[in-house]
């Protein structure tokens, strides 16, 4: 015989049966289509508000809540780039301690500044194809 | 009959204690409490060193977090701790924490993390110790960016790589996936004001995975508040289980994307930074570790991941465990912890210290 009290052996004589049942029913394609159409739904919603209490403040020549949030997104991506920047130059300068670099051929101003990329282009691809380390080496 | 009355009553004077402490917030167990020094930074990113003054194995371990949730589940409580056990069987610790993403961070794809943060931890980390490789391990989505770094970075300098409760059959994750891949719901429909995932809706999504978890959790806690041991774990364990951060938005339209829709893991249809990877190209000694009981991710989730990786030397332990069991927690000190350490173990060097040196 348990142990646990007459309410605990109740109470998990209907969480046994309940439990099984919800995990079901969260795992049914109309559960996720509904939590999907609700999201849809409130989305919506919060935007009209918003356009509309963004073009009250603009009538006054004020900035709403959503040009913030812009101007926080477009920070927030300026400050993404210096970081990456800063990462690049960081391996560079690792790259460059490394006693098995290459020699850089000498070369202009201008022809570094050619092969200047801007943060948001495409990284140096990694190396290719090379076989790891194989195992028990 | 009497006895069971005075325990009973004794018990309600201990649960009114307990319960004013949790309601008062007091008496918080101390987490992630192992001594670290933060090694490197760049944005919200942090390298920790956790400090050992007896490192006895080589190459240096280098965890990478997950993305969604906080570090410290890997360094509870003092006593409970999967950092802790690996400063003990002599490793050399680093961890990768991504801190709280904010506005800064919601253009954060995928290939920040793979491409730039992953390399630069490690290269920090070969400088440091002065070590021409490390053992990389994921935790959970951690798990995934391991992943993803070692098949875009073939010639990355790993020794082995273990990944803990990573999914890769995105099918099996339940809710939390189906509501982007069955019901159509768009990321950008979830994003906060800072352009990210807020926690809320990551906790919610979690707790939609058993919905009857949440009434089962206080139930247990009242029938066991009188206990001051599970208290203090009840404490740690919820905490964290309701502790998130921001999932960075860019990454999160990806991994819907690529893993979620696409099903890119299983599917072979991964790219990173514009470049086509593929799992088979992991070509180091991997370990994937499994929990038989995780309900976040499901062992069916995490199951093809051992057949995925091209590895010859590959394996993969399965515990009866949950997602927290496999690192906290008495099976964790029992078998999921051994068993890593064995076969980082074997896959390292023994170094010769200094007293070995003299003797």
């Amino acid at each position: 015989m348990s142990d646990a009290p007459l309410w605990r052996q109740a109470f998990d004589k209907a969480e046994r049966a309940v439990a099984p049942r919800a995990e079901s029913l969260v795992r049914t394609p109309g559960f996720s289509l509904g939590a999907a159409l609700v999201r849809r739904a409130q989305t919506l919603a919060r935007g009209s508000a918003r356009d509309v209490t963004a073009r009250a403040w603009h009538l006054l020549n004020l900035p709403a809540g959503s040009d913030v949030t812009r101007l926080r997104g477009q920070i927030g991506a300026l400050d993404r780039e210096i970081r990456r920047l800063g990462l690049q130059l960081e391996a560079e300068r690792r790259a460059a301690r490394s006693p098995d670099r290459p020699p850089i051929p000498p070369s202009t101003e201008d022809s570094h500044a050619d092969g200047a990329q801007s943060a948001d282009r495409a990284r140096p691809r990694p190396p290719r194809r090379r076989a790891q380390r194989p195992a028990g080496t | 009959m009497l006895d069971r009355v005075r325990r009973d009553v004794e018990r309600n004077a201990l649960r009114a204690r307990n319960g004013i402490k949790l309601v008062a917030g007091v008496d918080r167990p101390g987490v992630g409490q192992t001594p670290k020094d933060v090694v490197w930074q760049r944005g919200r990113t942090q390298l920790w060193h956790y400090r050992n003054e007896n490192v006895r194995y080589g190459p240096p371990l280098l965890i990478v977090f997950s993305l969604i949730s906080r570090s410290y589940i890997l360094d509870l409580t003092p006593g409970n701790s999967f950092v802790e056990q690996l400063l003990e069987a002599g490793f050399d610790v680093y961890l990768l924490d991504w801190g709280e993403p904010d506005e800064r961070d919601a253009a954060n794809g995928l290939e920040d993390y793979v491409d730039d943060y992953i390399p630069a931890g490690i290269d920090r980390v070969l400088e440091l110790s002065g070590a021409d490789e490390v053992t990389l391990f994921g935790y959970c989505f951690g798990g995934d960016l391991t992943l993803l770094y070692a098949a875009h970075h073939l010639d990355a300098p790993l020794r082995s790589l273990t990944v803990l409760a990573t999914p890769v059959d995105f099918r099996h994750m339940g809710p939390l996936a189906d509501v982007f891949a069955v019901g159509g719901m768009e990321v950008d429909s979830v994003l906060g004001d800072d352009g990210n995932v807020p926690p809320s809706v990551v906790v919610q999504g979690f707790r939609t995975l058993k919905p009857t978890a949440e009434v089962s959790r206080y139930v247990t806690l009242w029938d066991k508040l009188w206990h001051d041991e599970y208290v203090a774990s009840y404490q740690a364990m919820t905490g964290w289980s309701d502790d998130h951060v921001p999932f960075p938005g860019e990454a999160a339209r990806q991994t819907v994307r690529m893993l979620v829709r696409e099903n890119g893991m299983l599917n072979d249809r991964l790219t990173v930074g514009g470049d086509r990877v593929s799992l088979r190209d992991i070509r180091v000694p991997f370990l994937t570790v499994r929990a038989e009981r995780d309900h976040i991710v499901p062992p069916e989730a995490t199951a093809p991941l051992i057949d995925l990786v091209g590895s010859p030397d590959k394996h993969e332990l399965s515990l009866a465990a949950g997602h927290m069991g496999l690192v906290v927690g008495r099976t964790a000190a029992r078998t999921t912890v051994p068993t890593i350490l064995d076969f980082l173990r074997r896959r390292s060097d023994e170094l010769v210290t200094d007293a070995a040196k003299e003797a």
